[in-house]
């Protein structure tokens, strides 16, 4: 008995902690390769969550869609308009240095949140939208739990190994060249710009992957999923504690934060009520202190970037 | 609609809220012109500072008005105190990991408050206070207190970086840390009096909101970012740059009604902030582009 | 280095485990889900103390079955879907519950019921998700609440308020499922009777200043305001502000708006004009054995939603008994307990029903915050009263039709 619960959870917290690494990763994209702050994570997870949901749920009296589209194609779309979006935003912001780019992306995400929270003909408003298919949803709940597992498990490895590959091209160099010395890049004829706007579409696009694979979890999306306490700041703690610049590293943050997080709750659960919420507030504490230490012991993440040839950190 | 109708209630909330953001956004330009990151924790500082005047209010039974250059010494301790502890060794290293703390030092924060003063709202005094009458414009005390007080901080802590040797230091700092550092600035001193001064004004933006509407544990979260757009907005790094520009960011998001449905006046801070991102990135006065 | 993290996860994993003692064999399990942390943070902990109430009643006076104990574990959904699920599997999975209080927010309950719940088969009843999608929820008859769905309530605040002479209001709600089902509703009923809704807007919550925003509320002439929102919130600022400037004469809301913090705030003298409306059961002395078991308890009855709360664990306490335990029959069980016909059983009257599910009565609960006869969604009709504030609390002064 105990033992299936153990396993039932554990299969969720896998579902879960591989949506918040492909966020992490697309982030790593961004950040960890090219230097990009983008602060705005939670707005492209809201592009490709609210996408999917649109175009593959059934239809709704007083909004927008319902289109009812094959799920894979509602992903396929979640990514397009989440890159599409990305566009026109890294166009005008890229341009701003790391913290100017960070304020400008969580105001277009801000911006974003409160569209949706308040267009009802396009997202259904704060009331959110229901009637969004699951794969393998009919099955019992194990199962169906498992198969979901396999779907997110399969989307992260994918997303991995092209990331990976990517990097081991000659693309990846590049980046990194950029990142840590824009000019001397320049200098030597790398398009700049041209490729940080590349890798901030790529990011985005994988951010609205996550946010597709988040709704159909759900079957439903409403505005508070997007908030940037959870759908921003989360992943970049993910991030930094895992450590940013290697995937790896990226991947297991987001393990390590979900667990802790999660697991926290169980212990403290145990405590008296009157202390069990209190102690849920300190849950909070202890994930800023926990930033803390890694920040004061391991500054450079869990699992730290490998740097075969380059020496100098990032500056 | 009647021209003092629109003065008593466009343009006065708009002031006020305009010096709340201004007092916090002075913070944030600070410690963006001289450290050169931005400080996610700034609003659940200014929450700490307000639960802090509280308690001496409730300690001691003084005035709200009594408690806030209390409870402004107390939290420019705590602001050191953090520095000291969280931002401090990471000085040398990536400014992201100083901001990644920062956002640590935010949630802790709020973490404490919730603890120690639970998550009712609270407020200094009970009860409602009905305005007063100053040539047609209506203004209660704790509203007077607020534009005064803000006055007062301002000249002071311009003064205080025009006049005295300390501020020089600091200003150069913000300049050109480089050429500081090699004309003798002394660094500790320069950041131990930063984040006193940082400390100070979280709590009297946090005060200030506080006393005009309530005390919540996530009050000073909210504040964050219009308080970044009007750092902006002004120029990284320039005081009298956060004071117009927090003043700016009050008056459109209360004028914003008048044109907007109201749930798109939070909206309205980051829409100024990128306008003014995209056609002069320093700010309107000219500051420095990170 | 990973090999040895996850090593120590699956170690502190295996701890939790054990720490979770495998209840008696009699013992039911039942998990109180609340928006704890988040921004319902301050209306959380009083439904979560009312819920436990329910609990503590059950236990005193002769607990579940035979001999057993009803238990209960608390999580924290924060008011979003992330959370809102994974304290829901904990509880469905690690901890082994049978039914769900909560979750509070309606978003958190469509994905908790969605995801966790209903493909689990665990019964979820809500004090407080007052979203029109939760009746849409394909809930294999697993998904009920105790609050009424807005649309009722809307309707009703707008045939009363109209009776009483309040023919011109300006509507000002939270933008948020709960504000906007509200206004949306009482709009429809308001314009149908004939009133006139002279502004209409809604608002984002926790900004410092609402005063133009009410401003240009009161430019359409209205003599009272109607607010939905809640009382421990932005409503209280925005209340504050409109007092503060004699924008109206009238201050009208809805249930949650009837939260004590507006009395310890404001004080009770500032606040003739302000009305609330709030769900309540048909006969009242529901209301007052919730009122005096809660505040003898030490809780306040009058914080928002902690009649719903309070139902909702003793519903899922009568269903577990008449159900004996088994988690199959759960909803059908709910439905024989909540609905006539049979002997009503009131708050706080579980040795009564208890014997009479021994016996093999059948029973009906007549609840704090209504009857609560469940539609075929799981649904309740709401039954209201009109409250004005007096002294330190509200006082019912008329149903509303």
């Amino acid at each position: 008995m105990e033992l299936i619960g153990l396993a039932n959870y554990a299969i969720f917290m896998g579902i879960l902690i591989g949506i918040y690494a492909l966020l992490s990763l697309a982030l790593n994209i961004q950040w960890g390769f090219t230097g990009l702050f983008n602060a705005g994570v939670a707005g492209f997870f809201a592009i490709g969550a609210y996408t999917s949901a649109i175009l593959t749920s059934t239809p709704a009296l007083n909004r927008m869609g319902g289109f009812e589209w094959p799920i894979l194609l509602g992903w396929a779309a979640a990514m397009l308009v989440a890159a599409m979006i990305a566009w026109p935003i890294g166009k005008i912001c890229l341009r701003f240095r790391s913290d100017y780019l960070a304020i400008a992306t969580i105001g277009v995400a801000e911006i974003f949140r409160l569209i949706i929270k308040s267009e009802d003909w396009l997202t259904g408003g704060s009331r959110g939208i229901t009637g969004i298919p699951r794969p393998f949803g009919d099955l019992p709940y194990v199962q169906s739990q498992l198969a979901y597992l396999a779907l997110v498990v399969i989307a992260v490895l994918v997303v991995y190994l092209l990331v990976e590959r990517q990097l081991k091209a000659p693309w990846g160099r590049m980046m990194r060249a950029i990142r840590d010395n824009e000019a001397a890049a320049a200098a030597m004829g790398k398009q700049v710009e041209a490729r940080r706007l590349q890798a901030f579409i790529f990011g985005s696009a994988i951010m609205g992957l996550a946010g597709a694979l988040f709704v159909h979890f759900n079957r439903s999306i409403t505005p508070e999923a997007i908030d940037p306490m959870i759908a921003t700041f989360l992943i970049w703690i993910m991030l930094i504690l895992g450590g940013s610049g290697n995937n790896r590293g990226a991947i297991l943050g987001a393990a390590v934060i979900w667990i802790i997080w999660s697991v926290s709750e169980l212990l403290t659960d145990r405590l008296p009520t009157e202390v069990a919420i209190q102690a849920k507030y300190i849950r909070i504490f202890i994930i800023g202190l926990m930033l803390q230490l890694v920040l004061r012991f391991r500054p450079e993440g869990i699992l730290p970037e490998e740097r075969k040839r380059n020496p100098v950190g990032p500056g | 609609m009647a021209i003092i109708d629109f003065i008593n209630f466009y343009i006065v909330p708009g002031l006020l809220l305009g010096s709340i953001y201004a007092v916090g956004a002075i913070g944030i330009t600070m410690v963006f012109g001289i450290l050169r990151f931005a400080h996610f924790a700034h609003g659940d500082m200014a929450t700490m500072g307000a639960f802090i005047a509280l308690a001496v209010v409730g300690l001691f039974g003084v005035t709200p008005w009594t408690a806030l250059p209390i409870a402004m010494v107390l939290t420019a301790i705590l602001a050191v105190g953090i520095d000291r502890t969280f931002y401090d060794y990471l000085r040398k290293r990536p400014a992201i990991l100083t901001v990644m703390a920062s956002l640590g030092v935010a949630l802790m924060l709020r973490s404490l408050v919730q603890v120690i003063w639970g998550v009712d709202p609270q407020t200094y005094q009970r009860g409602i206070v009905r305005p007063d009458t100053y040539f047609g414009i209506l203004l209660r005390p704790r509203e007077l207190y607020t534009f005064l007080s803000v006055i007062v901080i301002v000249v002071a802590l311009t003064i205080f970086l025009r006049a005295s040797k300390w501020g020089k230091a600091m200003r150069a700092m913000s300049d050109n840390p480089d050429l500081a550092r090699l004309s003798g600035v002394d660094n500790r001193m320069v950041t131990l009096l930063l984040w006193t001064i940082v400390g100070a004004l979280c709590a009297a933006s946090g005060f200030m909101l506080a006393i005009n509407t309530e005390l919540t544990p996530m009050m000073g979260w909210f504040l964050l970012l219009p308080m970044f757009a009007a750092a902006i907005l002004g120029g990284v790094g320039r005081v009298e740059g956060a004071v117009l520009g927090g003043l700016i960011v009050g008056m459109v998001e209360e004028l914003s009604v008048l044109v907007m449905p109201g749930q798109y006046k939070a909206a309205t801070a980051f829409v100024i902030l990128l306008l003014i991102l995209l056609v002069r990135p320093r700010g309107l006065l000219n500051g420095k582009v990170l | 280095m990973k090999l040895k993290t996850t090593a120590g996860l699956i170690a502190s994993l295996l701890g939790a485990a054990l720490i979770a003692a495998p209840a008696q064999a009699q013992d039911a399990r039942i998990a109180l889900l609340g928006g704890i942390s988040g921004p319902i943070a301050a209306m959380a902990p009083p439904m979560i103390a009312a819920s436990e109430l329910a609990v503590k009643q059950v236990n005193e006076q002769g607990g579940i079955g035979n001999g057993g104990t009803l238990r209960h574990v608390v999580g924290d959904s924060a008011c979003n879907p992330q959370n809102a699920t994974d304290a829901a599997t904990k509880a469905v999975n690690i901890d082994r519950v049978i039914g769900i209080v909560g979750p509070h927010c309606s978003g958190a309950v469509l994905a908790a019921a969605n995801s966790v719940a209903v493909p689990a088969g665990v019964l979820m009843i809500t004090p407080s998700g007052t979203s029109p999608q939760i009746t849409a929820i394909d809930d294999k008859d697993l998904v009920f609440r105790t609050v009424p769905s807005d649309d009722y309530q809307g309707r009703a605040l707008a045939r009363t308020i109209k009776e009483r002479g309040m023919a011109k209001v300006a509507v000002a709600y939270l933008n948020n499922d709960y504000g906007k089902g509200l206004a949306e509703s009482f709009k429809a009923e308001f314009e149908a009777l004939g009133g006139e809704i002279a502004g209409y807007s809604a608002h984002e919550d926790g900004k410092a200043s609402y005063r133009s925003d009410l401003a240009q509320l009161a430019r359409g002439g209205a003599d009272t305001l109607v607010i939905f929102d809640y009382g421990d919130g932005t409503g209280l600022t925005l209340l504050r502000q409109a007092l503060e400037n004699n924008f109206f004469t009238n201050y009208v809301g809805a249930d949650g708006m009837k939260s004590d913090a507006v009395i310890r705030e404001l004080g009770a003298d500032n606040l003739e004009t302000f009305f609330t409306s709030a769900p309540v059961g048909e006969a009242s002395e529901s209301l007052e054995n919730f009122r005096a078991a809660f505040s003898a308890a030490g809780g306040n009855p009058d914080a928002i939603f902690t009649t719903t709360a309070y139902d909702a664990a003793f519903l899922m306490a009568l269903a577990i008994e008449k159900a004996g335990g088994d988690r199959a029959k759960l909803s059908e069980s709910l439905r024989a307990v909540a609905s006539a016909p049979g002997e009503p059983i009131l708050p706080g009257e579980w040795a009564k029903a208890k014997q009479l599910i021994a016996e093999g009565k059948d029973i009906d609960y007549k609840g704090a915050a209504g009857d609560h006869e469940f539609n075929q969604a799981g649904d309740v009709a709401g039954n209201y009263a009109f409250f004005k504030v007096s002294g330190d609390t509200y006082e019912a002064i008329a149903d509303m039709k």
